[in-house]
């Protein structure tokens, strides 16, 4: 089935996240769209597939004008579509969940699981997609979670399969697999638009590529007329930037020690981690997300207890200590999830800015607040950090992303604490906050701080660590210099034990 | 004490107790499933009582009295569904105002059609007959639990494995679940969580308009103000506990049920009515604490 | 511009005007359901519930909401602070108790009893409170359902001691003693309105400055928006928790105390459990979506449309359990609109951007 889009434009208020964009999406091709996060590529494709209403424009299927009402409509004419977030129910089982929406009814609308089983062996014979249907999906991996997902899109009969961030959250070697089904629905004639800002993959498997910047389509050509640095200048839109340039430090003494850690999980607990964290050096933790580091971050902040081992901060034990004695005794912390845990939307910028405060003497006045020495404080960081926002009294849901990002790392960095821990610091926010977050860490570094970074963009924590260790299956799986990182080395680590990784023999090669 | 648990008779006065807390239980139970938090119960049960007793004493028949009680829970998850699903109301904030609703409408009625205050009892208020299974009543400690029972009871005993199924293999509560779990994924597919959780709530009502006929037009026939008192906040503790699973809320409800029964029998023991009529919610209070304390247990120490 | 604004105006005001219509046509459906002349009662009304000789209506009404504001200042110190405390009752009936047990038992002079009676009903409906509390905290137990359950105890707990130990025989009613004359509230000069609500006034002025201008107010104020947030920078969130509960029960107690002292002088039972005191508390908070000013005016627009509505009764013959329909209709219109902050403070209101 052959799919054109025609001059769509899809505006959320005020704001045009896709403007005016043609588009072919041809069968037995895969289609790679890419662009930078906020170019308005999953916009479009949610277009496509009914999720919004474009503003204006065509949907052509096989050369027919298409309107659909919902989803539905789109997955009856052979569209399927494989969000970046997965659409599971946890709870049900594997079988449940690819019938949901679609299933197969006997008498009274009981669901007829017997018909969908067969028609899913048949499925697994011809594409080699096959999972245990009857397992819970909320005990699968992320990989297997993924192949439910297409199983589902397979399941409806599309002709047409748009993945959204198909490998963010996959290691390589399920990524390798990914792959291989992709190709072997090329081969079948289907359509498939990969959605994806990795250029790497791009390379590897794409038949045609689309870029998209800032709502608009850039370019679009067989993959064999372009080449990467084309697409990468299409997708900044200009030249790459520099690489950081770092000032050259000895580390100083000892701030965070952590001995032999272990933290509760379910299923597995987490650790044990060790590793020392000195002044004046940034240690970068990379991994899949969902290898511990969350638990040893709120093990490490004082969110959750830990089961044994010891963290020491600036000599002293801190491992029985609540969060508010941690935070005291000279740690901050910018977590990943700024509308939850690192802001208080509905509150102003002024409350927000002021929350956790040590120098309570600055603004309080026996039990009372002084407003007035807050509003203050507030716009002190307003103006360093560059946040934009009507003012204090604004509230914190008003900020856009980045800005909102900058108001929990101005907070954090400005209470000069000599360890920082930053949780994915740049997760969803535009490219200029990037630039300036990662530009503040680096002076906090320079100016003798130590800083952990945990995050899952590994281009980040490679552009940032002086040392990066490697978190897989709740352990630290090896440490790479800072220098010498290269994603392959880093990549290997981050997809087995070091053992493993080392190619020392161990009782799983032999087999 | 022993004699009196032994004794048929109180067997016998179990299911009157345990029905109106399962049927509102196991609406409550749709609702939880679907992703609505429903602590309304209370409110549905109340209109439920006070509707069948309108149909009844009109109608002359408790099969006519049922059916308005049932028609008047449907409404009110009607009512329920248009505040909190479709303008968006908070949950908590509309189930208080829907059992306020309850409280007033009832007592507003009650004077308005039958000039009373307080209770209305009528000869005139036709009740559930008791039913008797052949054989089954002769069976030995079973016989007089199962038999000679009103109809909302029998109902409630089958709505247990009929929910169950219903919800394991039926497509409508494949989606509940899926609205309950992850209502973007069933948005995704094309199917409006809203639509089921609307569904839900009206089956919710007639489940619990079918147990406030229970509580009004079997066994006795009259309502007094404030009639549910309690019982449908028992059948929430009872949703939450067992997190609408239709078989462990089926034994929750019998617990409560039987203490509920027991408070009444050993009002005669010489025991003051305010320590027997604190039975049921010091019970349910105890069994909420050491379930909630387990499983905060459990969840700690689990993986060690 | 000006003409913008006026349409934004007239857009913003529009379904505010529909709420108001709908409310308006479901009390109407409820009069001409009972027949009653809607003139005469819409003048009953307002009698009842400002009117009266000697404005003795009006007073009415301002006795009535120094225990509903009182209720729904305990309500709201919870509600903002992110705790679901809707135990108000079993609080306002611990206080009531013990308040007149005291006033009862303890020998000595009139004001020192008066004000250990007091501190003790606070007390007593502190401590309930917390009693919620540690059953969230160290149990696990939901204080949305915990703090609900533990209503009924308390309720019979007071109920069996005012029908036996306590029990005034001879009034031939299940109630207390009356509690010693010289302890009753006075009157303001020339009417029936007891000082209770100066009491209530004072809990007025404590709440909105905690509030608005206090650490304690600011950081439970934190808590209640995201209590993800709240942990993460550091804030002592358990002893918050407690903290809050304590102050409200505290509240509701005094406010035991206030119906006991300056009404019905003994402990009657039910007397405070009947009129839904603390369920209107509840509402008048939710009216007005926890905005702390705007709570006194809300518990007061209930009360004058509870005694409003015995005024109907007596001018139209309408039943004036009417009240309760349109309070809670007008909870189930209102709150939909403005409900948002409830929703937040569970955190499960937005996702990623």
């Amino acid at each position: 089935m052959r799919i054109d889009l025609q001059d769509v434009t899809v505006r959320f208020g005020p704001v045009t996240a896709v403007d005016n964009v043609s588009l072919g999406i041809e069968p037995g091709e895969i289609h790679a769209l890419l662009g930078e996060n906020g170019a308005g590529k999953s916009t479009l494709m949610n277009a496509l597939f009914g999720l919004v209403t474009p503003a204006s424009g065509t949907i052509r299927l096989d050369g027919k004008a298409r309107r659909w009402a919902s989803p539905q409509d789109a997955i009856a004419h052979g569209l399927g579509m494989v969000h970046q977030h997965f659409m599971l129910q946890e709870e049900m089982t594997v079988l449940e969940n690819i019938v949901l929406c679609a299933e197969p009814v006997g008498r009274f609308g009981f669901v007829d699981f017997a018909r969908a089983r067969s028609r899913l062996d048949e499925i697994a014979k011809t594409h080699g997609v096959a999972i245990d249907l009857d397992r819970r999906v909320g005990r699968l991996s992320v990989g297997e979670r993924q192949a439910v997902e297409i199983l589902k899109v397979l399941y409806r009969e599309a002709e047409v399969l748009i993945l959204d961030e198909p490998t963010a959250v996959l290691t390589p070697q399920e990524k390798d697999r990914l792959f291989a089904t992709l190709k072997s629905f090329r081969e079948a004639g289907k359509a498939i638009v990969l959605i994806t800002h990795k250029l790497d993959e791009v390379m590897e498997i794409a038949d045609r590529v689309s870029v998209m910047r800032a709502g608009r389509l850039v370019a679009s050509s067989p993959l064999a007329e372009t080449s990467k640095d084309e697409i990468a200048r299409g997708i900044v839109g200009g030249d790459l930037p520099a690489a950081r340039t770092r000032k050259a430090l000895s580390p100083g003494e000892t701030v965070l020690a952590v001995d032999h850690l272990t933290v509760a999980r379910r299923g597995r607990d987490v650790g044990p981690v060790s590793f020392d964290l000195r002044a004046g050096e940034i240690v970068g933790i990379a991994g899949v997300s969902g290898n511990g580091q969350a638990e040893l971050i709120r093990a490490l902040t004082g969110l959750e207890p830990v089961r044994s081992g010891s963290i020491t901060l600036c000599g002293n034990e801190i491992q029985k200590l609540d969060v508010e004695a941690r935070r005291q005794g000279g740690m901050s912390y910018i977590p990943e999830d700024r509308q939850r845990m690192g802001l208080a939307l509905r509150a102003s910028v002024s409350e927000n800015a002021n929350a956790g405060r040590d120098d309570a003497g600055a603004f309080t006045a026996g039990p009372f607040l002084k407003h007035g020495a807050m509003a203050q404080y507030a716009r002190s960081l307003i103006e360093r950090y560059r946040i934009r926002v009507a003012g204090p009294r604004a509230s914190a849901s008003t900020m856009s992303g980045g800005n909102k990002q900058k108001l929990v790392v101005g907070r954090e960095l400005s209470r000069n604490t000599p360890l920082v821990i930053a949780e994915n610091p740049t997760w969803g926010v535009d490219i200029g906050a990037i630039d300036f977050i990662h530009g503040e860490l680096m002076r906090m570094r320079d100016a003798g701080h130590a800083i952990l970074l945990v995050s899952t963009e590994l281009d980040e924590v490679i552009a940032l660590s002086d040392r990066i260790l490697v978190m897989y299956d709740g352990a630290i799986a090896g440490e790479v210099d800072g220098g010498e990182a290269s994603r392959d080395r880093v990549g290997a680590l981050m997809t087995s034990r070091a053992a493993d990784a080392l190619g020392a023999a161990s009782p799983g090669a032999a087999a | 004490m022993f004699e009196l648990i032994a004794d048929p008779s109180f067997a016998a006065s179990i299911p009157r107790f345990v029905t109106p807390i399962l049927l509102a239980a196991l609406g409550g139970a749709l609702c939880e499933r679907a992703g609505v938090f429903n602590i309304a119960l209370e409110g549905f049960l109340l209109v439920g009582a006070f509707a069948a007793v309108l149909g009844a004493y009109f109608s002359g028949t408790p099969y006519i009295g049922a059916l308005t009680a049932m028609v008047a829970g449907m409404a009110l998850g009607l009512v329920f569904a248009e505040f909190n699903v479709r303008r968006g109301g908070d949950s908590i904030v509309v189930s208080i105002a829907i059992n306020l609703l309850a409280a007033g409408l009832t007592t507003f009625f009650l004077r308005a059609i039958f000039d009373v205050t307080g209770a209305f009892s009528d000869p005139a208020i036709a009740g559930f007959a008791p039913i008797r299974l052949p054989f089954i009543e002769y069976v030995p400690l079973l016989g007089p639990i199962l038999s000679g029972q009103a109809l909302p009871f029998y109902l409630a005993l089958l709505s247990v494995p009929f929910l169950h199924v219903f919800l394991a293999r039926h497509r409508l509560g494949l989606r509940i679940r899926a609205a309950g779990e992850n209502p973007q994924a069933l948005r995704a597919g094309g199917v409006s969580p809203k639509r089921v959780q609307l569904l839900a709530l009206i089956a919710c009502g007639a489940l619990c308009g079918l147990g406030g006929a229970q509580l009004s037009i079997a066994n006795v026939n009259l309502f007094v103000e404030n009639m549910s008192a309690g019982r449908g906040w028992i059948a929430v503790v009872a949703v939450l506990l067992t997190r609408g699973r239709p078989w462990p809320l089926f034994f929750i409800a019998l617990l409560f049920g039987a203490v509920d029964s027991l408070s009444f029998r050993v009002q005669g023991l010489g025991l003051a009515q305010q320590f027997t009529d604190m039975m049921p919610y010091l019970a349910t209070l105890i069994v909420l604490v050491a379930l909630s304390w387990w499983r905060a247990r459990r969840a700690r120490g689990d993986a060690s | 511009m000006i003409a913008f604004d006026a349409g934004k105006a007239t857009r913003s005001a529009l379904p505010w005007l529909f709420t108001f219509l709908w409310i308006a046509a479901i009390i109407l459906a409820l009069l001409l359901f009972v027949g009653a002349p809607v003139g005469e009662a819409l003048s009953g009304f307002w009698n009842g519930a400002f009117g009266g000789r000697r404005n003795a209506y009006l007073m009415a009404t301002l006795s009535r909401s120094a225990l509903i504001v009182g209720m729904a200042l305990s309500v709201m110190l919870s509600f903002r602070a992110g705790l679901f405390n809707i135990g108000g009752e079993g609080q306002l009936v611990a206080g009531g108790l013990v308040a007149a047990l005291v006033a009862v038992l303890m020998p000595g002079p009139p004001l020192l009893v008066l004000v250990v009676a007091i501190l003790a009903a606070m007390l007593a409906g502190a401590l309930w409170a917390l009693l919620a509390g540690v059953l969230q905290l160290f149990m696990g137990v939901p204080l949305l359902v915990g703090s609900l359950l533990l209503n009924y105890p308390i309720r019979y707990i007071a109920s069996y001691l005012v029908a036996h130990p306590y029990r005034d025989v001879q009034s031939g009613m299940v109630q207390s003693h009356l509690v010693p004359q010289e302890t009753w509230f006075a009157y303001f000069p020339g009417t029936r309105l007891d000082i209770g609500i100066l009491f209530t006034a004072v809990a007025a002025a404590f709440a909105l400055i905690y509030s608005y201008r206090t650490v304690h107010g600011y950081h439970t104020r934190l808590n209640g928006l995201s209590p993800d947030f709240a942990r993460t920078v550091g804030l002592p969130v358990r002893r918050l928790t407690l903290q809050t509960l304590a102050l409200s029960g505290a509240i509701a107690g005094m406010v035991g105390a206030i119906a006991v002292f300056g009404i019905h002088h003994r402990y009657i039972d039910g007397m405070l459990v009947q009129p839904l005191y603390a369920w209107t508390g509840i509402i008048a908070v939710l009216l007005v979506g926890m905005v702390p000013w705007a709570v006194p005016i809300s518990g007061f627009f209930f009360a004058a449309v509870q005694t409003g509505a015995a005024g109907i009764e007596r001018a139209a013959g309408v039943p004036k359990e009417i009240a309760l329909v349109v309070q809670a209709v007008i909870i189930l219109f209102v709150a939909s609109r403005v409900s948002g902050a409830l929703t937040a403070s569970r955190g499960d209101g937005d996702g990623h951007v």
